[in-house]
């Protein structure tokens, strides 16, 4: 087995694939990249069809003897199932869907409004750097039209009020039922799992853009603490390449479009 | 009498799900009907069983499940029977890309169709002040938002034309993988083609121009091997309306497309 794993700064789902790899003790080739500048799609990476039209948009590419596996959760549990005992998800069956049923919760709920708030700030002035051609060619690239929009919003600094206030509530809403979930509780499905490193990588970035999701929220403080200290999430953090690796976003998964 | 207990509505979409899994392991459920037309989800009764009010849920050994894609990975992992995830761990990861693909991206652009010319001029017909303390009571902020599109038929031009657009490629998408394994995720028949079913069999319907024989063999050989399985007729007999008899397409009647 020959792995490779195409990543961006540590944070949001680069973060989780890479703090997963070491936790599974699995060896890969660390390919980074700045996924901002879709690099993800000038970089050879064998891109099949699942990886074009990733539910997560622009995230870490985890290439198995040619094969290209995307979306960070099931990156985490792909490393869980090849490297059994690894921990990431509980061996329980209710346990276990407990965790999916959570980890379902943050990347279809919280992740889009993370990614819509954090490429607003992070991510639009660097593409407004791009002349139009520049950015046109760019994006040509990329096979999903429903993600070129997203890029192109992107640049543009395009977001809703309606998705806008959304989004605020679903971080507020994040926050609040992860202080709820570690009452009596270090980890939030009582061992550590994949749950921690998936909530962590979205919730974390959100301190410097919405600090009173965080206020008076005890639990939440120190779990945060508790995740970053884990050697798997330093040795994530280890291999920023900017300044601030938390911004470190690109366009990413799509508002729900029901609501 | 089990100790598992499987609340659901239609053999569709959400619901489906589980009781195909459940009927393919053999494993025995008690089946509860909930009567999505007529709230039934949103009642106390159903309430005190699943708090997020959503269809289905299961209880086992009084331990509640919701999420459909969720329960379907437990039900395989707790119960004995024939295996329904494969063995490879890049197999499995392409289950649950696939799974996530039709929970997230394709399933909800089939069911805003869905719900524009069935659910919705079907529930309009009742009492419009019954109607409106039915959506205040819906406890899923999204889902209150969801019902009230469906049912005062708000959904505009460009989401519908949006989710048309999607679901030829996803038909496309589908083709294409049916082209190059016999079924949709890995070489053996896995909770993936369970899930994608459910939200397929009805396309030569509904989609009939570009869903039939001469454009895309490889789904209706796709479809056909599912709905040879003796597990899809047990679980389409325990629908209760004409949704249901959608299915004998497959016996090759001529059906329309009923609600």
């Amino acid at each position: 087995m020959v792995m490779t794993l195409y990543h961006g700064e540590p944070t949001g789902p680069s973060l989780t694939a890479l703090a997963a790899l070491f936790e599974s003790g699995l060896e890969a080739e660390l390919r980074p990249i700045d996924l901002a500048m879709a690099e993800r799609h000038a970089s050879g990476i064998p891109l099949n069809l699942e990886a074009q039209y990733s539910v997560e948009g622009e995230g870490p590419v985890l290439v198995v003897d040619g094969e290209a596996l995307c979306d960070s959760l099931f990156i985490g549990c792909y490393l869980d199932d090849a490297a059994p005992g690894s921990g990431l998800r509980p061996s329980d069956p209710y346990r276990r869907w407990e965790m999916m049923a959570w980890c379902r919760w943050i990347i279809e709920r919280l992740a889009p409004g993370v990614a819509a708030l954090a490429n607003l700030a992070w991510t639009t002035p660097r593409l407004a750097t791009l002349g139009d051609a520049a950015f046109a060619r760019m994006i040509a690239p990329i096979e999903a039209q429903d993600l070129r929009e997203r890029w192109a919003a992107t640049r543009a600094g395009v977001l809703s009020d309606e998705h806008r206030a959304a989004s605020v509530a679903r971080i507020h809403e994040a926050t609040a039922k992860v202080e709820d979930r570690l009452a009596g509780r270090d980890w939030l499905m009582g061992d550590f799992s994949l749950a921690d490193l998936e909530s962590y990588a979205w919730i974390a970035p959100m301190r410097d853009l919405l600090p009173e999701a965080f206020a008076s929220k005890p639990r939440l403080a120190v779990w945060l603490e508790r995740v970053a200290g884990r050697p798997s999430v330093q040795r994530a953090l280890a291999q920023a390449r900017t300044p601030e690796p938390a911004h470190g976003f690109a366009p990413g998964p799509e508002i729900n479009r029901w609501g | 009498m089990s100790d598992i207990m499987l609340y659901h509505w239609e053999p569709n979409a959400n619901s489906g799900k589980p009781m195909l899994t459940l009927v393919e392991k053999g494993v025995p459920f008690d089946s509860h009907y909930i009567d999505l037309l007529a709230f039934d989800q949103h009642k106390p009764d159903y309430l005190a069983i699943n708090p997020m009010g959503t269809i289905p849920a299961m209880v086992h050994g009084g331990r509640l499940l919701n999420e459909s894609t969720a329960i379907m990975e437990y039900v395989e992992e707790a119960f004995d029977g024939p295996a329904l995830m494969p063995p490879d761990p890049v197999d499995r990861w392409r289950v649950r890309w696939w799974m996530k693909f039709f929970d997230q991206w394709l399933g909800p652009s089939l069911s805003m169709l869905g719900w524009n010319v069935g659910i919705g001029p079907k529930v309009r017909e009742r009492d419009p002040e019954e109607l409106k303390a039915a959506i205040d009571r819906i406890p899923l902020p999204e889902r209150r938002i969801a019902w009230r599109k469906a049912i005062y038929g708000l959904f505009s031009e460009e989401e519908l034309a949006e989710s048309g657009r999607r679901i030829r490629i996803g038909i496309d998408m589908v083709e294409k993988v049916l082209g190059e394994r016999p079924w949709l995720a890995c070489g053996s028949y896995s909770l993936a083609d369970i899930n994608a079913f459910n939200s397929a069999y009805f396309l030569p319907i509904s989609q009939g121009e570009h869903c039939n024989d001469a454009r895309t063999p490889n789904i209706m050989r796709w479809l056909r091997a599912v709905y040879a399985r003796p597990a899809v007729k047990a679980t389409w007999a325990m629908g209760r309306t004409a949704m249901a008899d959608r299915i004998r397409i497959f016996e090759g009647e001529e059906v329309a497309d009923r609600w």
